[in-house]
């Protein structure tokens, strides 16, 4: 019988100052991080393989018997289906992009205690970013319709929400590595996961989806050991005075960062993806993120100097509408994804109303005409509806449309020369607390401006297996579906709208009328 | 089957039911590649766009020269085990259920106690024990290695050669541990002190901390899987650990050492076909990546042998001479020599 307390001290005395040659500092970090803090893992490799092996050979066994059997995913909901199209290559962005985390973290925070913790997570990640790989794959085989699966990885570089999402998550392992521990343990696996692989497994099962189940609540298992890791990190960070200067900041921006893409992004998947209807995602998001993540973690900090964001409380005031507009903005550009709208029916309004009183007022005129446009035949552009495309964010490359159109928070300011976007005065504040970081990034309209609508269509191989039908469609009709010839007729280009609002600025700042939102 | 299906579209074709992104190796996707590929993002593969996050430095998530050797397109590696998570933790939790039950074994038939005194305080306990750290210094290399590689299937090669580093360090300890639990008298103490200060072993010790401080993940992946482990490990664990345990009544340690020799042979594997890659001919900077690859080799072979010699002493320590240091270095200087040259490169200057 072996004496698990020793071995667990003596692989935690690993470390040894170094003499003969000086690591460099490749991923520098203004905190500082004690040698001694607490284990927050307690897993041997030994264990550790041991007990994964077991997780994997349950889940992927019951994927490829009595789930491939009862044809699980060919039989579930065609509007939940839909949108795993894109939700899943995003998901899987932010599980390679913390593997990445781990390795900064292994070589930056001088403490074996925690590297152990990073080690397992590292690996982890690995496991996460194979599953959902192998779901995406599964779904191209087995789903009613596997168009879009069978490019996710491919299809998410050229996607706007796709790119939104690296974005996002590129905050996990781009900086100061204890920022990205800050991004992705504390504010993502803490926060954000459980919304993600537990609630939306329950929106999926409802939906006849059971085998996104088997592969979320898996990867959830190991995420609770992340959120360890993010505890233990974050309490080596406090333990240390010095460091509370930098934390407040960081931490808020690293909320920032992951709601104002996160929060519209999973709220549209969550609420109007559904078909068999249940809890809506702000009554998920306020139990999971507000009660859970803010009442029982966060402002447990607060002795040590760590506070609840204060841009949380602007986080939550729009939380009744963001993703509302999201999804009303990924509706009207449908034919840019690949994926399938399901347009919303009466009793779909009659849920939203009840969930988000005042939904109708805003968004229901909106969802009566994007239902009567959908046909082919009809030939209607709803892109056409709108007088320019809506400018993206500098920072957080979502369109600058939020908290709704009619009270969006908007703004233009002055950088190098260039009149840059912003969608709220947060990340407007981010961009100017370092520019260096988002100055040179291209959002989705200037990459592509001047396209052809058909041309980046077929350019980025967005068509069915016959070359001319649309993966993208506005409804699940299939009668007659949409074709790159009907998507032609339109004459459409992308437009970057930002010269056209850059020169309408200039001529009211000429004329004395200030510019700004 | 699912044309009666709702959601099904029958009438744009036959839908394309796997991923057609990937170019396999083979004719047909392997699981491997698909649970792989891509999933790093690349701004000249599908990410054209551009990076959307850089640090405060104005560094990008990646940049093209995280090692000196240059490929157009660094997703074109395949590790030739394919190993995806799944593959890799099941092998190793089959390697060390193995090592338990041995060690379970060893202890029910009393095998620990028959180890030679001399071999288990002094080859095991401070030498073996010693290893871990070097184990350890090169899991940290690699972590760092993996976070930088330009591909997924680099990324996932150099990750899992981190997590077999740190495996060893673990095993030396939990194997000590088990020697402590049935050989009276046996303490694992001091192990730490040879290593920083055992003249015998500041060469290796240079060594790794030269690795951990490197920069050059490809670097990293040559000086360790082509020169490092088959002239030192070589000669540290497997000709010393390995070949001499059974006459020194110690059938468990070689046992061990086995499976982290199963775990040396793919990593050998994977960076012969990385070399291989960088060196085709087909490669415009095949020349020069061969010439980078050459001074590396220049560089370390040398110091490698001189920490091999300096530790040589330690091969007088067991009571029973197995084998000489000095035959077992001409042949892992020969056997490293024909691996280099084996894959037309040019092998060290002082070899």
């Amino acid at each position: 019988m072996r004496n698990l307390i020793k071995a667990h001290e003596r692989v935690k005395d690993f470390d040894w100052e170094h003499s003969y040659a000086e690591k460099p500092a490749r991923y520098p970090t203004k905190y500082v991080i004690p040698r001694k803090t607490k284990d927050p893992f307690r897993h041997l490799i030994r264990d550790y393989v041991s007990m994964e092996q077991e997780k994997d050979d349950r889940q992927y066994g019951a994927m490829e018997d009595a789930l491939a059997r009862s044809n699980s995913a060919g039989k579930a909901q065609p509007r939940w289906m839909e949108i795993l199209k894109i939700a899943l290559p995003v998901v899987n962005f932010g599980e390679y992009a913390a593997m990445k985390c781990c390795g900064q973290l292994v070589d930056t925070v001088e403490n074996a205690e925690l590297r152990q913790g990073y080690m397992a997570q590292m690996i982890d990640e690995v496991r996460h970013t194979n599953q959902e790989l192998y779901l995406n794959r599964y779904f191209a085989k087995h789903a009613a319709d596997p168009e879009g699966f069978h490019i996710g990885m491919k299809a998410r570089g050229s996607n706007l929400f796709g790119v939104a999402g690296r974005a996002a998550l590129e905050a996990f392992f781009v900086g100061d590595p204890v920022e990205g521990a800050l991004n992705l343990q504390v504010v993502a696996e803490t926060a954000y996961t459980n919304p993600i692989f537990v609630t939306l497994t329950e929106v999926a099962a409802a939906n006849g989806d059971n085998v996104t189940p088997s592969v979320f609540l898996s990867v959830q298992s190991d995420e609770a050991r992340h959120m360890a890791n993010g505890y233990s990190t974050l309490a080596a960070v406090v333990s240390n005075e010095d460091n509370l200067k930098y934390l407040q900041t960081d931490f808020d921006r690293a909320f920032w960062r992951q709601h104002s893409f996160l929060d519209p992004f999973l709220g549209a998947v969550y609420d109007y993806f559904q078909k068999e209807r249940g809890h809506s995602y702000l009554e998920k998001w306020t139990e999971w993120i507000a009660e859970d993540w803010v009442g029982s973690y966060i402002s447990k900090m607060e002795p040590y100097g760590l506070t609840v964001p204060e841009c949380f409380h602007i986080a939550q005031e729009q939380m009744r509408w963001k993703h509302h507009t999201a999804a009303m903005l990924a509706a009207a550009s449908w034919p840019l994804h690949f994926w399938r709208w399901d347009p919303l029916t009466e009793s779909d309004f009659e849920w939203f109303e009840n969930k988000y009183p005042g939904w109708y007022e805003h968004y229901g005129p909106f969802w009566e005409n994007f239902r009567q446009i959908t046909k082919a035949e009809d030939g209607v552009n709803p892109m056409a509806a709108f007088e320019a495309l809506p400018p993206l964010c500098q920072v957080c490359q979502m369109p600058c449309i939020f908290p709704r159109l009619d009270c969006s928070e908007v703004r233009f300011r002055e950088y190098g020369g260039r009149t840059l976007p912003f969608c709220g005065a947060m990340c407007e504040t981010l961009f100017f607390q370092e520019p260096i970081r988002y100055a040179q990034s291209r959002t989705f309209w200037q990459h592509h401006d001047g396209v052809g609508l058909a041309d980046h269509l077929v350019e980025n191989g967005l068509l069915r297996s016959d070359g001319k039908t649309l993966i993208a469609q506005p409804s699940l009709d299939t009668e007659r579906m949409w074709t790159i010839d009907d998507v032609r007729a339109w004459g459409m280009e992308i437009r970057d709208p930002m010269p056209a609002i850059t020169a309408q600025l200039a001529g009211a700042n000429a004329s004395g009328n200030g510019a700004g939102a | 089957m699912t044309a009666m299906l709702p959601g099904t579209v029958d009438c744009a074709g036959k839908p394309t039911r796997d991923f057609t992104y990937i170019p396999s190796r083979r004719r047909r996707l392997s699981e491997y590649e698909a649970v792989t590929c891509f999933a790093q993002p690349d701004v000249e593969v599908f990410d054209k766009q551009g990076w959307l996050l850089r640090d405060v430095n104005g560094r990008t998530p990646w940049i093209r020269g995280s090692t000196a050797l240059v490929h157009p397109t660094w997703f074109l590696f395949r590790d030739p085990a394919s190993h995806w998570q799944r593959t890799y933790v099941r092998m190793q939790a089959e390697q060390e259920r193995a090592i338990a039950r041995s060690a379970e074994d060893a202890a029910a038939d009393g095998v620990f106690r028959e180890f030679d005194p001399v071999w288990t305080r002094e080859i095991l306990g401070r030498h073996y024990r010693a290893w871990a750290y070097a184990e350890y210094g090169l899991f940290r290399a690699f972590a760092v290695a993996q976070r930088e590689a330009l591909s997924d299937t680099l990324g996932n090669v150099f990750c899992f050669e981190a997590f077999d580093r740190m495996r060893h360090a673990q095993d030396i300890v939990l194997h000590l541990l088990e020697l402590e639990d049935h050989v009276d008298g046996f303490v694992d103490d001091g192990a730490k002190a040879v290593w920083l200060e055992d003249q015998r072993y500041q060469p290796i010790r240079r060594l790794v901390e030269e690795l951990v401080a490197g920069n050059d993940w490809g670097e990293l992946a040559i000086v360790t899987n082509l020169v490092f482990d088959p002239i030192l490990t070589e000669l540290a664990i497997s000709q010393l650990v390995r070949r001499f345990g059974p006459f020194h009544g110690d059938p468990v340690t070689p046992h061990l050492v086995g499976t982290t020799e199963r775990d040396r042979r793919r990593n050998m594997a994977w960076t012969q076909e990385f070399v291989r890659m960088v060196i085709d001919p087909t490669v415009p900077e095949c020349q020069k990546n061969a010439a980078t690859i050459g001074d590396w080799l220049d560089s370390w072979t040398p110091r490698v042998q001189e920490a091999a010699k300096a530790m040589a002493d330690v091969y007088d320590v067991p009571p029973l001479q197995v084998a000489r240091f000095d035959e077992v270095f001409a042949v892992a200087q020969r056997t490293q020599q024909e691996l280099v040259a084996g894959l037309n490169l040019k092998v060290g200057a002082a070899a």
